[in-house]
């Protein structure tokens, strides 16, 4: 306990340094930039901001990184209230209620409550961490590499479940991703492969220029053929402060929606789109008296709001603990990690509590940043709504084209950049979901190393996975994941869900 | 024709490539045996099972009816793609200046609604910006102009 206290000490006293508060800030204001702006999400800028970040202090990186991540979620909901535009997939759920509200004149409390739940759900996500994440790092530095294979196992299935789309195709997708992640020098016999004799292959195929040439540039050709530019009619704010009532009425919400998304951030595969839509359902489902959702009714704001932020948090736990990334944009800051030196995973709380209780001090100043931000600053973000799609993807490429060369100075990078636009592009023309190739991608090395380990101390012998209590039940988890979505039943349900 | 999903029809295909190289590929490589992986191993089963769902996409999209695929738009894909080939080709020899002002140029046409006035405006501003961050501002070594 007391522990705990020492260590966020700690933690605020590296989080509280001018320069990490300046970069705090720069996420943040980030983060909510592209919330804001329609057609650039979390995981492009944070790709984009890749090559950047690597000249920074680590800890510095990730304080940045993280801020873009859960400011954007902030951000987001703003244009899902104002202009029922979801500026994130986990805001989707928001402009149900959030707009219908901005319809009748109350876009104001939407966004009021909006950022008070997220502000509450970001305090206590942030405590979560802060006591959760110790034991699980405990518990995790006794796991061997059998243990480690099937957790990492299970952390893909979860993915898999998640995708959108056909199961089939999304284990594809993160074989595939695998696969790419072992392109290069191999460690064990220096034997190169999938190289093809390209010398610009030789270290593996470079992660920044995968993840931006899929979520950055093959992004932009989707968006251009899909975007229809249109006048948005925003809704006028007015006054911001939900009333008495209205607070009262979403006290219960907020902590249902904080409460539900902490957990579902921490599994793998979770994160803020899952916490968002399971609150909502929840909220429908026990709110009293389950008065009109999907009319302008503010739980229906509050309780995804506080989820999504919650959720949005709590998925640093296995990312910071474990080294298992939850979602794409945490796969970018394992590669970052990866990129200084530091593997993610149990040892960074014992070698760097810095680095861990800096972020997790961040988090928390930058939830405070973000109150700030949205309430009285949300004129200046409606007027950023207003920015053509035509002026904005221009930088983009601009940006990636600059990142890939930077990271080693190597045209060979703008290549792979280049060969991965037309892979994606393919990839999202035919429904296969790019966020399982991403964890692939990051967890092929670790994932063969650990094999290679566990064979090596059983002499071969694959019983070594169904030894210990801890790999079979991450292999039952996997097992029963699988079976669940197979299952006709439960596969409706998730269409449905996702269709929503 | 058969194929009732070409969705999953022409993914199913895209896997079976990918597999088929690997496989090819890491049949060069030794397996080693069980207990002493060699670097052949890891790849070698996950082109097996790569190529088994490819299959199996493939199969069924003869059975079950699935959606079409949407057109390929090739301008905005191959604006897009040249610009940054065209980025390769520039950054060394001509430097940061030239090779961002004609990349974002020609990216601009992959819109649907190109206008000179504001492509050039564009880009010109854009280089400007990337050059007082990327160069002045974060210091990383790009070539600024071109090497004589």
């Amino acid at each position: 306990m007391a522990d705990v206290f020492s260590n966020i000490g700690l933690g605020l006293s590296v989080a509280a340094s001018l320069q990490n508060l300046v970069y705090c800030m720069l996420g943040v204001v980030l983060g909510t930039l592209v919330g804001v702006l329609p057609g650039v999400g979390p995981v492009t800028t944070v790709a984009m901001l890749l090559p950047i970040s690597f000249t920074l202090e680590p800890t510095s990186a990730l304080i940045l990184m993280a801020g873009i991540y859960y400011g954007a979620q902030y951000g987001g909901s703003t244009t899902a209230i104002l202009i029922n535009i979801p500026g994130e997939a986990s805001s989707v759920i928001t402009s149900l209620d959030g707009h219908q509200m901005a319809r009748q004149g109350r876009a104001g409390p939407a966004l009021g409550i909006a950022a008070l739940g997220s502000f509450f759900a970001g305090c206590v996500a942030t405590f979560i961490i802060a006591f959760g994440a110790p034991p699980l790092a405990k518990l995790a530095l006794q796991f061997g590499p059998a243990e480690y294979f099937s957790l990492m196992l299970c952390g893909l299935v979860a993915a898999v479940v998640l995708a959108r789309g056909s199961i089939i195709k999304a284990i594809a997708m993160v074989v595939l991703g695998l696969l790419f992640g072992l392109a290069g020098s191999d460690v064990n016999s220096g034997i190169r492969r999938f190289t093809f004799d390209m010398q610009g292959l030789a270290d593996g195929i470079e992660f920044v220029a995968l993840s931006m040439a899929i979520y950055g540039i093959a992004e932009v050709a989707i968006n251009l053929e899909r975007r229809q530019e249109e006048a948005k009619k925003v809704s006028a704010v007015g006054k911001l402060m939900p009333s008495g009532a209205e607070l009262r009425a979403c006290t219960p919400s907020i902590l249902r929606g904080t409460f539900l998304g902490s957990i579902l951030g921490v599994l793998p595969g979770g994160g803020a789109l899952l916490a968002a839509f399971a609150a909502y359902t929840l909220e429908k489902k026990v709110a009293k008296p389950p008065r009109k959702f999907g009319e302008g009714d503010i739980r229906g704001v509050a309780a995804p709001e506080s989820a999504n932020n919650a959720g949005a948090q709590t998925s640093f736990i296995p990312m910071l603990t474990l080294g298992i990334p939850s979602n794409p944009t945490m796969a970018l800051m394992i590669g970052a990690l990866m990129v200084h030196g530091i593997t993610p995973g149990p040892r960074v709380m014992t070698d760097r509590p810095e680095l861990f209780w800096g972020v997790v001090a961040s988090m928390w100043i930058g939830n405070l940043m973000l109150v700030i931000l949205n309430l009285p600053m949300v004129g200046i973000w409606v007027k950023l709504l207003r920015m053509p799609y035509r002026l904005m993807f221009p930088m983009i490429v601009g940006f990636c084209c600059i990142g890939a060369y930077t990271i080693n100075a190597n045209v060979a990078d703008i290549a792979v950049l280049a060969f991965f636009t037309c892979f994606g592009y393919l990839c999202l023309k035919l429904d296969c979901e790019p966020a399982p190739l991403i964890l692939g991608f990051v967890l092929g090395p670790m994932m063969e190393e650990n094999l290679r380990r566990a064979l090596l101390i059983s002499r071969g012998d694959p019983m070594v996975f169904v030894e210990t209590p801890i790999s079979i039940g991450f292999l039952l988890a996997a097992a029963g994941l699988l079976l669940v979505v197979a299952a006709p039943a439960i596969r409706r349900k998730r269409e449905e869900a996702m269709a929503e | 024709m058969f194929i009732r999903a070409p969705k999953d029809f022409w993914s199913g295909v895209m896997f079976l490539c990918f597999a088929a190289v690997t496989l090819v590929t890491a049949s060069g490589y030794s397996m080693g045996r069980g207990g002493r992986m060699g670097p052949g191993y890891f790849p070698t089963l996950l082109g097996a099972v790569l190529g088994l769902l490819g299959l199996i996409l493939v199969l069924r999209s003869f059975a079950i009816r699935g959606e079409a695929v949407e057109k390929i738009q090739w301008r905005p894909l191959a604006a897009l793609v040249g610009c940054v080939l065209l980025f390769a080709a520039m950054i060394q020899p001509l430097g940061l200046v030239i090779a961002l002002s004609a990349t974002t140029f020609l990216a601009s046409f992959a819109g649907p609604d190109w206008r000179l006035r504001e492509a050039a405006l564009l880009s010109a501003g854009l280089t400007i910006a990337a050059v007082l961050i990327f160069v002045l501002g974060l210091r990383l070594p790009l070539p600024l102009w071109p090497s004589l």
